[in-house]
């Protein structure tokens, strides 16, 4: 943008001030932002444009042909969606309330609540991986109790399992979804609320017709931000999931650092990107009808 | 640290770095380069790094002045963008046992001096390496409770290990073709010596029979002892060193040496790499017995050179690969044949773990 104001030196002083005034905003707001795009293009646009170059190794499409046709890795990527949507909607169903809670009880509850919803979020995800560990074992914390006191005769199957991966990555991911639901809900006017009350709604209809459509906003963009990290979750699925779980960045590691095929490896990120962006597209349609209705 | 401890420290690694500054002046080794600050090691981390500090990093850094910063973890994919991009960051680097192979092959790799490099007391068949340096010998083993499995009734090798009337329990194995495929094969019947080019086929198959038995596969080093300390497995399979450290805490564990397979680990010098001549230097040093027996009585793994066994601990001796009782009992991986085959099985593999 400013190399554009430099370029319009021929222009007229007056076509020059008037342009100056209609996007004076734009172009200041860019400049702020200029050191942000900067390194963002230099650390993570360049490089993925490098990596993506890579899949078109001899100019072929070798590469994709194999990650999408081949039935093990078609097969993981679906799973990988899968589990990164069940990640989502547990998360939003333990969010919600949480969320909703924190913007609607007095102080000092709210501070108390987010310290709380924070506090695992500055803990290592591998010290909480291995916690988990303990608690959810055979011989876990858990297990031994609910033994001990007679509720069971078998352990319950919860870690080294799909379960275990859920317990895991939801635990990790809950504070994504509480904080952009928690935003939109302080915003939520109570009038409305008071409205609908006076005007005879009952509670249910009054949190399905009028605030659940107001902070639609907050779901969007918790569920995008839980479902797209979900899905390159690495560490957590292969310590929790006993390796019985596969996700795709498990295999997208395997050809990056086992067999130096950084070509295969780059056409299964490019993949698995294009999914994401689909997805991400997909839910962008499906909250913004609703929100039109609202 | 008091000020006075400060200023005593820094005076003493003046003196220490005039001394060798003196000391190779004066032993007429002036074709010496110039000494860096610090050279960079790249290890495994953890107790690994504690051990190679011990035995090999302060041991150079007394004998040369140079410090030796440590790093972790081994990664080849880094390797790579290092070598590639020009940018190379360490002066050595542990390489993982079917990984030498790939690196050298793909040119990672500088040459070894071996002029500088004394391999002449390491066996035979390592003594003219080109590019991989032969750091020690670790192997994958069987391991298991022994509350569980009491005195007159363990298994013994892998048939026992497939057995889950006779030894009932969950397992744990990692979750890599490598080594498993060869366990199955012996567990079926093939002898240790006849078992390359490995019957893929049959494996499987073999592997099918003990899949719902696993409880773990284990994906790093520190989960495979973990899983049966934690109880979610009584039968297992690790790197020997991984079940050497709680066993000598006092865990309840045994190690099974019988049809173990062993592996070399190896070092290498990045091609590019900075300083690279105190890089064999380094080499020069790990490849020597005394060092490479203090190694191996903190960690348990022990190291090529023949001499190394007369600096190891007599307790020691039933915890190494290479002693001669349990030397004998093992084999040695192919690693030409999982060189060649391993992305291909590593696929089949990936398959059958999402089999049901």
């Amino acid at each position: 943008m400013t190399a554009a104001v430099a370029d319009r030196p021929a222009a007229t002083a007056t076509g020059t001030a008037i342009w100056w005034r209609n996007n004076r905003a734009t172009a200041l707001l860019l400049l702020a932002a200029a050191p942000a795009l900067l390194f963002l293009l230099a650390f993570y646009l360049l490089p993925m444009m490098l990596l993506l170059a890579q899949s078109f190794e001899g100019g072929s499409l070798k590469a994709y042909e194999k990650a999408l046709t081949d039935g093990l890795y078609v097969r993981v990527l679906i799973d990988t969606m899968l589990i990164a949507a069940y990640v989502s909607v547990i998360c939003l169903a333990l969010g919600y309330p949480v969320a909703y809670f924190l913007a609607s009880t007095r102080p000092p509850w709210p501070t108390i609540g987010i310290i709380f919803v924070l506090l695992p979020f500055w803990t290592s995800i591998l010290v909480r991986t291995y916690g988990w560990m303990i608690l959810l074992g055979r011989n876990g914390i858990i297990n031994r109790f609910l033994l001990d006191i007679g509720l069971l005769s078998d352990p319950l199957p919860l870690l080294n399992n799909l379960n275990g991966v859920l317990i895991g990555m939801v635990h990790v991911l809950l504070p994504y979804m509480v904080f952009p639901i928690y935003a939109v809900m302080r915003r939520v006017d109570p009038a409305l609320i008071a409205a609908a009350e006076g005007l005879g709604a009952p509670g249910w209809q009054i949190f399905r017709r009028v605030y659940f459509p107001l902070t639609l906003p907050g779901v969007l963009a918790g569920v995008t931000l839980v479902y797209i990290l979900s899905i390159g979750f690495f560490i957590t699925p292969a310590l929790l999931g006993g390796g019985k779980v596969i996700m795709i960045a498990v295999l997208i590691e395997t050809q990056v650092r086992q067999f130096l095929n950084w070509g295969f490896a780059a056409a299964l990120s490019a993949v698995l990107l294009a999914a994401t962006l689909l997805v991400y597209v997909g839910l962008r349609r499906l909250f913004r009808s609703d929100l039109q209705w609202s | 640290m008091s000020k006075n401890q400060r200023l005593r420290t820094s005076v003493r690694a003046i003196l220490a770095a005039s001394a060798a500054v003196l000391l190779s002046a004066s032993g007429g080794l002036a074709a010496d380069p110039p000494k860096p600050a610090q050279i960079v090691v790249n290890d495994s981390g953890g107790a690994m790094q504690n051990a190679m500090k011990k035995a090999f990093y302060d041991e150079f850094e007394k004998r040369y002045g140079i410090k030796v910063v440590a790093t972790s973890p081994v990664d080849l994919g880094k390797l790579r963008a290092m070598v590639q991009s020009g940018n190379v960051e360490w002066t050595v680097t542990e390489i993982g046992g079917q990984d030498a192979i790939l690196a050298e092959e793909s040119g990672l790799l500088a040459p070894l001096d071996l002029k500088i490099i004394d391999l002449s007391r390491y066996p035979k068949h390592t003594q003219n390496r080109k590019h991989v340096f032969p750091k020690g010998v670790y192997s994958t083993v069987m391991g298991y409770r022994t509350d569980v499995f009491k005195e007159g009734n363990r298994p013994q090798n892998w048939a026992d290990f497939w057995n889950v009337q006779k030894f009932p329990g969950p397992r744990t194995m990692q979750n890599a073709p490598v080594d498993n495929l060869e366990f199955a094969l012996i567990a079926d019947g093939v002898p240790m010596d006849k078992l390359y080019p490995l019957d893929l086929d049959r494996a499987f198959k073999k592997l099918d029979q003990i899949k719902k038995h696993v409880a773990v596969w284990w994906t790093t080093g520190a989960q495979s002892a973990q899983v049966l300390i934690d109880k979610e497995a009584v039968l297992g399979t690790a790197w020997n060193g991984r079940y050497y450290v709680p066993i000598s805490q006092g865990a309840p564990l045994k190690i099974e040496w019988n049809q173990g397979v062993m592996k070399e680990s190896a070092f290498g010098i990045p091609k590019g790499a900075k300083d690279a001549y105190w890089g064999q230097k380094f080499l020069a040093l790990v490849a020597e017995a005394k060092p490479q027996g203090v190694y191996a009585n903190i960690i348990g793994y022990p190291g090529l050179n023949l001499d190394a066994i007369n600096y190891t601990d007599e307790k020691l001796k039933p915890f190494l690969p290479t002693s001669p009782e349990n030397f004998p009992k093992q084999f040695w991986t192919d690693l030409a044949w999982w060189k060649k085959n391993g992305p291909a099985v590593q696929e089949r593999w990936q398959r059958w773990m999402l089999q049901k």
